[in-house]
């Protein structure tokens, strides 16, 4: 059952005939769902203006800093929340920090961390579930219920459980968010799995003496790559959520290292004054990545016509 | 019912091994860093915590099947005590804004998807996805610099701090209207485009051409037969929305400093407070759990189509 609704009439329904061509074979394949995927993606122009975004926030987040230069290290105790001016064109912060710089510096530590935490949860997951689906069995079982035992702890709960044990660093914390990340894709995984692992190239690979393994990792992951992609894309928008519910909630990165929820952290002290630019900038760069990611991920869900499981 | 079970027990061995984890141990998360090596050994032998695993495992199970959920060292009160206490101010957040969503989200997602691909269509669809890519704390804080700070001033900026039985008056009452809504918005933009979905799935049965070929109009058709079919997915998606729920709950209530388990559980990871941040955690998993199982129940019971098995 898919929570995140499928929208059952997008305009310009793609051409599906070519999806035959994803099933059997080896790794080749994959590489011509991708250019298919590639194809209808290209044809989705919201997909496309939501990449357009991601682009523009990476060049703003890591190209940024070399033509805006600002002292993101020492404090400024005489510029304290100024307003924006032409000196600092978002203002300054609470600690006289240029808030557009630290703009780009805080995008840095999200876009990372989001990422990492994407892809290690995703492979993890992958990995998991497409052990579980193809083994069967007792195995299985184990496996799956620790899934759903873990995903009955509501992931901002088991979050912060996890921070308050593990005082975060930016590697731990990528660790914590993937470590409540990974339960999704290993579900979808598995499910598909189940569908594949009966299939005839399946029966070949393995009278032709090939392993469970590379059954698994040659056959069946790669034909879950529209599942994996879509899913993945889904959850860096989750992960820079989380960080930056984290983060706000005092729980995330540790300063000096900053990131937009811990931005917006700070500005709430202030939220009585009017100081609009410690409030409005940080939120909607997270709001308009994560619009971006979903859309991308929506696209590429249309175009690979996968239904996902999503909370 | 069975794998709920196990679901529940899954859950306890996950907080189990959580509180093996701690740093230190559970001895030094109570006692202190300074504590020395025969108070931690003395610590432990007293609490059994020098006994196997599984011995340990089965204390602790033994203990929470009695009501005992730990014991906060920092607040002095026992977990139940303290849930007593939080844990209905968050029903009542919950239990409004969830009501809230659907009477608004319903109807919304019905008249998106009768007027699917116009303007209003169009308009809501960006405003849910909006709302549902914005961080719920980011939401909540707007919510109070637009109505709770000056120029405006229209409400109170925190929930009400009194105890649930003053809740009618007006000035507990108002503080409520902002939690709420922060946490009905998201919602409503989660429930309205898979309300919209539903709809349009519906809209095309077979049963819907006979009904009007049988002369039934419009909004006849609408209300007597595709409304009744379109909500029976949203049973299904309450219960799965039940832990989003309550992550949004925590957030919301930690913003407008909310005396519930929310901020409970905020304040004791922030304190460190272990055997209130697990027990908690316990709660609302097994809730969780118990709400998921109580929609499939009910599923099966409205749509004689799914009856489960097993």
């Amino acid at each position: 059952m898919s929570v995140r609704a499928p929208v059952p009439d997008f305009a310009g329904r793609p051409d599906f005939d070519s999806i035959s061509q994803v099933e059997g074979g080896e790794a080749r394949i994959a590489g011509s769902a991708l250019a298919m995927g590639a194809r209808v993606f290209v044809e989705n122009r919201l997909a496309v203006a939501g990449l357009v975004v991601v682009v523009f926030m990476f060049a703003f987040c890591f190209i940024g800093p070399l033509l805006y230069r600002t002292n993101q290290i020492n404090t400024d105790i005489y510029n304290l929340t100024a307003p924006p001016s032409p000196q600092h064109l978002l203002g300054t912060d609470s600690l006289g920090y240029d808030v557009l710089g630290r703009l780009m510096a805080g995008g840095q530590t999200s876009l990372e961390i989001g990422l990492i935490a994407a892809v290690l949860a995703t492979t993890f997951g992958v990995i998991w579930g497409a052990v579980a689906g193809f083994v069967g069995g007792w195995l299985d079982q184990v496996m799956m219920r620790i899934v759903d035992s873990l995903l009955a702890i509501p992931t901002l709960f088991l979050l912060l459980v996890l921070a308050a044990m593990f005082t975060p660093s930016v590697p731990m914390l990528i660790l914590i968010v993937a470590l409540v990340a990974w339960l999704i894709p290993a579900r979808l995984i598995r499910g598909e799995t189940l569908s594949l692992r009966t299939r005839e190239y399946v029966d070949a690979v393995r009278v032709m003496g090939g392993s469970g393994a590379r059954i698994v990792l040659r056959h069946i992951i790669p034909n879950t790559i529209g599942t994996i992609m879509v899913n993945a894309t889904f959850q860096v928008a989750d992960a820079i959520l989380a960080i930056a519910a984290l983060s706000f909630l005092g729980l995330g990165v540790p300063p000096p290292s900053t990131n937009w929820g811990a931005m917006l952290s700070d500005g709430v002290s202030y939220s009585f004054e009017g100081y609009w630019w410690l409030i409005y900038p940080a939120g909607l760069a997270i709001v308009i990545t994560v619009v971006a990611f979903n859309l991308i991920g929506d696209a590429m869900r249309d175009a690979f016509e996968v239904r996902l499981q999503k909370r | 019912m069975a794998q709920s079970l196990v679901v529940v027990i899954g859950v306890t061995v996950i907080t189990f091994v959580l509180t093996r984890l701690l740093p230190g141990g559970v001895a030094r998360a109570i006692l202190g860093p300074h504590a020395s090596p025969p108070d931690i050994a003395q610590f432990n032998h007293d609490y059994g915590l020098d006994l196997p695993w599984p011995q340990q495992y089965l204390n602790y199970l033994w203990e929470l099947l009695h009501g005992n959920l730990g014991f906060s060292y920092h607040l002095n009160e026992t977990v139940v005590q303290l849930l007593s206490t939080h844990l209905p101010r968050t029903l009542i957040l919950l239990s409004i804004s969830t009501l809230l969503a659907l009477v608004v989200a319903v109807p919304l997602g019905i008249m998106q998807a009768v007027r699917r691909n116009k303007l209003e269509d169009y308009f809501f669809t960006s405003v849910s996805f909006a709302l549902y890519s914005m961080p719920p704390f980011w939401l909540a804080l707007i919510l109070i610099i637009w109505f709770a700070s000056p120029p405006a001033n229209l409400l109170p900026p925190q929930g009400p701090q009194g105890d649930i039985s003053t809740y009618l008056d007006w000035d507990q009452m108002s503080g409520l209207i902002l939690p709420v809504a922060s946490l009905a918005l998201v919602t409503i933009a989660l429930f309205s485009r898979y309300m919209r979905s539903s709809t349009l799935d519906n809209l095309v049965q077979d049963y819907v051409r006979t009904a009007r070929a049988k002369g039934v109009s419009n909004a006849g058709v609408l209300y007597r037969h595709v409304l009744r079919n379109a909500l029976i997915p949203i049973i299904t998606l309450l219960g799965l929305s039940l832990p989003g729920i309550f992550s949004g709950a925590l957030i919301t209530e930690a913003i407008f400093n909310y005396p519930g388990m929310g901020l409970l559980f905020w304040n004791s990871a922030q304190t460190r407070d272990y055997p209130v941040l697990l027990g908690v955690t316990v709660v609302v998993a097994v809730a969780t759990v118990v709400g998921n199982l109580l929609a499939d129940v009910f599923y099966a019971a409205v749509d004689p189509r799914v009856r489960v098995t097993g």
